[in-house]
């Protein structure tokens, strides 16, 4: 006996394989495709049909269609191609072939091919509002988005007023406005449109767009949650929501995401692969920049500029200043590239030049609306001050943003110079010792730093030792002498004289041994006053004695001559 | 000339910084500030963009290597205020403890060498007027440096209020790089001083050598600052928004893409191949189109799709029609053909059995017997050359029914069956691999 049978022998249950046989074999609808947005599919059917004999005019342009929806820019404009080259089309053709150029980038292609349906269609700028028809629009649209990208303002004006109160238009001055990074205006336009039609899911993508571009990536995720509920497997809202958990989490969560897309995706799905394989690279922290990202500069505005940080990152300068030299900056993400190339260049090169226009890009960055607040607007701020010495203002804005830094190297390095300038050594020692990269670390900036660090916080050994550790050089010989006058300054003595000693071996210059000599009195000194251990009166003797002046004599005369009378035992 | 080359190029780049108001700090002493007390921050992020909390410095703080959901939770009540705040508290802290530090530079403010840096003197102008006092150097002046002491009067009282460029400007020909003053109004803490020891029992001739402490003079090093630039973090890509640059349907029906769903294509696309071959498989129409003869590279790494290949091919065999052959003339039915032969038939074939393929004439003779015997007839004369063909399938056809039919397959077990008549079919054992 079986209780636990689920489909009934009888009904409608029963006859499902055959039903579905059945609904296999009838050759499917193009209409069906379109439905499901299944581009490619809709492609093979109607190609098939073409070759079969069975296609009509319309196939072409039907084939043409599905392309530009599926993002195969180029393919649809072959067909458009063929379709106008047969001559005697409709004036649409033209606007149609103009879509395409202008994704393909071909600008002035695009506006060849609108201004030409335009002629065709008997129109012309002037008159273009009074029609009503999808391509008029549609053309109008075209033209005014080519004009931004000619940077012709006074076309785009033009073209601006012709825009009509339909939704079509508005959303397309919205993407303007997105395009100027002028976000707000924006989501202005799709908030008012959505008020009246609530089913326009996908205007919440677009608005989660904006946001995300105005770093409110928790709200962003929260608008883009509705459409995804509607759409899961959705690749332009799937790679938006990796985008903001990249911002809130890290690369390893944006992963994920893609990871998702990927999975469900079929294999024959190649729409935003570009922006994926660009992604990938960016969520793993750099890995297969160099195969991933160079085909894709120009193409994904952010390939170059990822290019650029990957190879600051690399420490190649001069790869990064190449990439970003001829890039004229619009959006503050370049300009901070800018400016960190031009500093980092301007720093290895010792170029004035490059310093001061390091320091423009990070003033013009730091001192926006809408960076000013930020922590890369903060950065550009405090590198700013740098660039200008006015460290008391770099301690300002690096104090404000220190506690999303603990770790980092490069923020430490300036962070505890900018600190030692304004003669807080005590925490610029603690914080060059938190420093742990070597290369950083044997740099002789961080060296001649922490050196004096440690002579005015009274280590003048721990400096000693800096000095000991390093190779003979011009650096090494430059640290000496910083020693040697630091200490002095600050009354350390004994290690002023130790530097001085070897200072003056190095170079007989007779200063080196005034210095000496004041350094090794300055030690009989503190002896005395009992400041300083009464045995080192004998490494002092033997400090003097390394020098060939008449004084000498008279100094250790006069030192032998209190040891005696205070007991200090002396070879 | 370099040098102050640079500096005015500083300057003027002071002139047009948006900061030099915003950066002063209300303060007691201090002279009006038109800015309430978070002069550092310019028109409020969130009101400004009219969203309240959370904004940027959160966002920003939680890139890369910040945990996940701490850092929401954390700060998803911070607000404004409190974004803001820290900033300003330090300042606040930086000043007080400055305030402490100088008050020496009004006394000895002007003339000061070549330290002068104008940098400094908007800095301590403009922005920073409490700076102008320090206890510090009152100190040390008293000792090791009088020299020390004037090089803290870089920081000029002259100009107090006046932040703007005239004086800059005045400034900017005698000066010089700020590195010493910073080194120095910083080294001075706790430096040597002979005033401690000038009262150590000493002896005269002692006293007299302790003078040649003083008549050395250490420099004043001065030391390169190197900014180590920060490199931004890496930029994801998402991409532009819908332009509405979007190419209408040929039909000209009104369409909502880009309105109700997104204009990209579904992720689960059909795949174009395995389509045309069902296309093929259903229409049963010839084509021109080439069959596209699919490719995978990389494949030992793309087990996913080759297994979603074999799954749809498989998927496509089994839907598949079995191929129908429409005969051109009538063909008996295979139920008649599979009548039992009359019985002194089959006594015969006992003793003869049926001719074999060894028999001397060709394939289309034999077809022609084999097919008399079994009453499948071959109609002549058709216009076509494979008249044959189709008596033939007929003989296949009628030689699986036997081999699926249940009964006759147990007749065959127990041997019931003619062993010339199994003799027979089994050597036309090729026929299912016949293809039409």
């Amino acid at each position: 006996m079986m209780l636990s049978r689920q489909k009934p022998a009888i009904g409608p249950g029963s006859t499902t394989p055959a039903k579905e046989n059945k609904k296999k074999k009838k050759l499917p609808k193009v209409e069906e495709f379109l439905d499901n947005r299944d581009y490619t599919g809709a492609i093979t059917l109607l190609e098939f049909n073409r070759n079969s004999g069975k296609g009509d005019q319309d196939t072409d342009a039907w084939i043409a269609y599905c392309a530009f929806h599926l993002a195969d820019y180029k393919r649809a404009m072959e067909e458009y191609q063929r379709i106008t080259n047969r001559g005697n089309c409709h004036p649409d053709t033209y606007v149609n072939l103009g879509c395409t150029y202008f994704f393909l980038g071909m600008y002035p292609e695009a506006d060849d091919a609108a201004q030409k349906g335009l002629k065709l269609a008997g129109l012309s700028i002037d008159t273009l509002h009074n029609d009503h028809s999808p391509s008029s629009r549609l053309q109008n649209r075209l033209l005014f988005h080519l004009s931004h990208k000619f940077n012709d303002e006074k076309r785009l004006m033009g073209y601006h007023g012709q825009l009509q109160d339909i939704i079509e238009d508005q959303l397309s001055l919205a993407s303007i406005h997105y395009l100027r990074s002028h976000y707000q205006e924006a989501i202005d336009i799709y908030k008012r449109i959505l008020l009246d039609n609530r089913d326009f899911l996908a205007l919440n993508v677009y608005v989660a767009l904006c946001y995300y571009k105005l770093d409110y990536y928790d709200v962003s995720q929260e608008v883009l949650a509705v459409y995804l509920q509607q759409y899961p497997d959705s690749a332009i809202a799937l790679n938006l929501k990796a985008c903001n958990h990249f911002r809130l989490y890290n690369g390893k969560a944006a992963e994920a995401e893609l990871k998702n897309l990927q999975d469900t995706a079929s294999p024959s799905f190649i729409f935003a692969r570009d922006l994926i394989k660009h992604n990938l690279v960016v969520f793993r922290g750099g890995e297969g920049a160099l195969q991933c990202l160079p085909p894709l500069i120009d193409v994904i505005p952010e390939a170059r500029l990822n290019l650029v940080i990957y190879y600051l990152k690399q420490d190649d300068v001069a790869e990064a200043y190449n990439l970003i030299k001829d890039l004229e900056p619009t959006t503050p993400q370049e300009y901070i590239l800018k400016g960190v190339v031009n500093a980092a260049l301007g720093q290895e090169q010792g170029s004035r030049e490059g310093l001061k226009n390091a320091q423009q890009f990070f003033q013009l960055v730091g001192g926006s609306a809408s960076e000013s607040d930020t922590i890369p607007g903060r950065q550009c701020m405090a590198s700013c001050f740098f660039l200008l010495k006015q460290f008391e203002d770099v301690l300002i804005y690096l104090n404000s943003i220190k506690s999303y830094f603990y770790n980092d190297d490069t923020f430490n390095f300036n962070y505890a110079q900018a600190k030692a300038a304004v003669g807080n050594f005590k925490e610029a020692e603690e914080v060059f010792l938190l420093i742990q990269s070597d290369k950083i670390k044997n740099d002789y900036t961080y060296l001649s730093w922490l050196a004096r660090c440690y002579i005015m916080n009274r280590k003048a050994r721990y400096a000693w030792e800096l000095y000991l550790k390093m190779e003979t050089s011009g650096e090494s010989f430059s640290l000496l002498q910083l020693i040697a006058n630091d200490c002095y300054k600050m009354g350390q003595f004994y290690h002023a004289a130790k530097a001085f000693d070897v200072l003056e071996r190095l170079d007989p210059n007779p200063e080196y041994w005034e210095g000496k000599r004041g350094a090794c009195v300055g030690v009989f000194q503190l002896i005395i006053a009992g400041h300083e251990p009464r045995e080192t009166l004998r490494d002092v003797i033997n400090m003097l004695r390394n020098s060939t002046t008449p004084q000498v004599e008279y100094m250790v005369r006069t030192m032998r001559k209190w040891a005696k009378e205070n007991l200090v035992p002396l070879p | 000339m370099d040098d102050s080359d640079e500096e005015r190029a500083n300057a003027q780049i002071h002139q047009n910084q948006p900061y030099d108001e915003s950066l002063e700090v209300p303060d007691g002493e201090e002279v009006a500030s038109t800015y309430s007390p978070t002069p550092r921050v310019p028109p409020g992020p969130g009101g400004h963009l009219g969203i309240p909390d959370r904004r940027r410095l959160q966002g920003g703080r939680s890139r890369g290597s910040t945990p996940p959901n701490a850092r929401m939770s954390d700060n998803s009540d911070d607000d404004f205020g409190d974004k803001i705040n820290p900033p300003d508290q330090e300042y606040v802290n930086q000043m007080r403890m400055q305030q402490g530090q100088n008050f020496n530079d009004e006394e000895d403010d002007d003339d000061d060498d070549d330290d002068d840096n104008d940098d400094d003197d908007d800095l301590d102008v403009g922005r920073q007027p409490p700076q102008m006092s320090r206890p510090k150097d009152s100190k040390l002046a008293a000792g090791d440096g009088q020299r020390i002491g004037e090089q803290q009067g870089q920081f000029n009282s002259e100009d107090d209020d006046d932040d703007d460029s005239g004086s800059d400007d005045e400034d900017d020909d005698d000066d010089d790089d700020d590195d010493d003053d910073d080194e120095d109004h910083v080294a001075l803490e706790g430096a040597y001083d002979p005033a401690d020891y000038e009262n150590l029992p000493v002896s005269p001739e002692i006293k007299e050598m302790f003078q040649y402490i003083t008549r050395y003079t250490p420099q004043s090093i001065e030391l390169e600052h190197k900014l180590k630039p920060f490199i931004p973090d890496f930029i994801p890509a998402v991409g532009d928004i819908d332009a509405f640059i979007k190419i209408n349907r040929p039909d000209q029906k009104p369409s909502t893409l880009g309105l109700t769903v997104l204009d990209e294509p579904c992720a689960k696309q059909s795949d174009p191949v395995v389509l045309d071959l069902q296309l093929r498989a259903i229409s049963k129409q010839t084509t021109d189109k080439k069959l596209i003869v699919k490719s995978l590279s990389e494949a030992e790494k793309n087990p996913k799709q080759i297994e979603s290949w074999i799954e749809s091919i498989r998927e496509l065999h089994r839907v598949k029609p079995p191929p129908n052959v429409h005969y051109l003339k009538n063909m008996p039915d295979i139920d008649t053909l599979m009548q039992e032969w009359p019985p002194e038939f089959e006594e015969l074939l006992k003793e003869v059995g049926l001719p074999t393929a060894e028999l001397d004439c060709d394939l289309g003779e034999y077809t022609e017997l084999i097919c008399s015997i079994l009453d499948i007839p071959i109609y002549k004369n058709t216009n076509h050359h494979n008249e044959k063909v189709q008596a033939l399938h007929v003989l296949f056809t009628l030689y699986s029914e036997f081999k699926n039919s249940q009964h006759f397959k147990s007749l065959a077990e127990d041997n019931k069956l003619d062993n010339a008549l199994k003799g027979d079919f089994h050597e036309d054992q090729g026929p299912d691999r016949f293809v039409l």
